[in-house]
């Protein structure tokens, strides 16, 4: 798609979003709805999601291909600008999203006849919140994740950029690198089942980690599916009669999906936190490749590696490609 | 810029240990659960006990870029 047009699909699709919100909110500031703040928030909610995946589809557009090597000095450049600032969008639409979410759940659990002990600690403390202001941030969280969820695959499905996934054939090798990554009985519990080769070779990765190929990008991929489409079906639910078997087990993923992604949030950070050069690049784009190959290099020659010699490594090379 | 890193991390460890407790908690105590069956009931367990295992990890982490200073 030429540059010319992806602009003419962004322009029409914040018109769109733009004449969509402004209804949407004549509707809702009309003084003609029955509906309490709570349910009208849902309806503000339901309504604007075809405009925020349209907005969110045309930003991914714009990005277009994936672009050639860039460095300055010793400076590469591990992340595009478009790819740092869709992370913290999303990382803002999470940390909204999450904790509202939690509540809704821990809220629901907690108000009973004999609460968890301190539970009535918890309550107390969020009592002065109207519940329907937990609700907006939650769906002001939600919006800003189906925009950045629709940015970002749009992008990955034009430019032709795979790198967060193994090469086609390649699974079996990254899970191995993976698995080996792991406490040693754990690792080995996990490649019993797989059939992975924990003494195989692997040169160290060039752009991401086989952590993060194998196991971080593709359990973030299954989370947020899950969260969304289950949330779509819950938003769902006062505009279209939803089978209630369909609306229960919605209900059911989307609490399992929100508790998963709590944990792999908390494995995002113990994970990329422990590795500075990462925090660095997701920051500013750029990091020193000398620090970023120490890491990369340090996968393939773990502590837990098994004893047979890992074969020289080649060097870990340009890392090509937009997500740098 | 690491220490920073470091205290938002416990903090968020922390939030997420207290989490961890009620689910715990609850995988005993909440009758919604045990109503639902064992299947609740082990799930917020399993949650409870996974999300206070990695905030443990996090929180660990996060001592370490404390005392590591801005020191690269």
């Amino acid at each position: 798609m030429g540059a010319a047009l992806r602009w003419v699909v962004v322009i029409a699709a914040v018109a769109a979003g733009a004449f969509g919100a402004a209804q949407i909110v004549q509707q809702a500031a009309s003084g003609q709805q029955p509906w309490d703040p709570e349910l009208t928030d849902n309806f503000i909610f339901i309504k604007s999601i075809p405009f925020v995946l349209a907005v969110g589809v045309a930003v991914g557009l714009l990005r277009g291909r994936a672009g050639s090597e860039e460095r300055r000095g010793e400076l590469v450049r591990r992340f595009r600008p478009g790819t740092v600032i869709g992370h913290w969008i999303a990382t803002i639409g999470f940390v909204l999203a999450m904790p509202t979410g939690m509540w809704q759940y821990l809220g629901g659990v907690l108000s009973q006849d004999a609460p968890a002990p301190g539970g009535q600690i918890l309550l107390d403390l969020f009592r002065p919140i109207p519940l329907y202001w937990i609700y907006r941030l939650h769906y002001i969280g939600g919006a800003i994740i189906l925009f950045s969820v629709a940015s970002f695959a749009a992008y990955w499905w034009t430019s032709g950029d795979r790198a967060l996934i193994p090469p086609r054939g390649q699974w079996r090798a990254h899970l191995s690198v993976f698995a080996r990554g792991l406490p040693r009985r754990l690792g080995a519990r996990i490649a019993g089942p797989l059939r992975l080769d924990l003494r195989r070779a692997m040169p160290a990765a060039k752009r991401f980690t086989y952590y993060e190929t194998a196991f971080s990008f593709p359990s973030w991929t299954i989370v947020i599916a899950l969260i969304t489409i289950t949330g779509l079906v819950k938003a769902m639910r006062y505009v279209y009669p939803i089978p209630p078997f369909l609306l229960y087990w919605s209900s059911t993923l989307h609490v399992a999906a929100m508790v998963l992604i709590f944990i792999k949030v908390l494995d995002h950070l113990r994970y990329t936190l422990a590795r500075w050069p990462m925090m660095v690049a997701m920051a500013k784009g750029w990091v020193p490749e000398s620090a970023i190959r120490r890491v990369l290099e340090d996968e393939v020659q773990r502590e837990s590696a098994p004893a047979e010699p890992v074969p020289a490594r080649q060097p870990a090379g340009a890392m090509t490609g937009s997500e740098r | 810029m690491k220490p920073v890193a470091g205290a938002l991390g416990i903090v968020w460890a922390l939030v997420n240990l207290i989490l961890a407790y009620y689910f715990l908690a609850d995988a005993f105590i909440a009758k919604t659960a045990a109503r639902e069956g064992i299947l609740a009931q082990a799930s917020l367990l399993l949650g409870g006990l996974l999300m206070g295992l990695f905030a443990l990890l996090v929180a660990r982490v996060g001592v370490r870029l404390i005392r590591a200073g801005n020191a690269t």
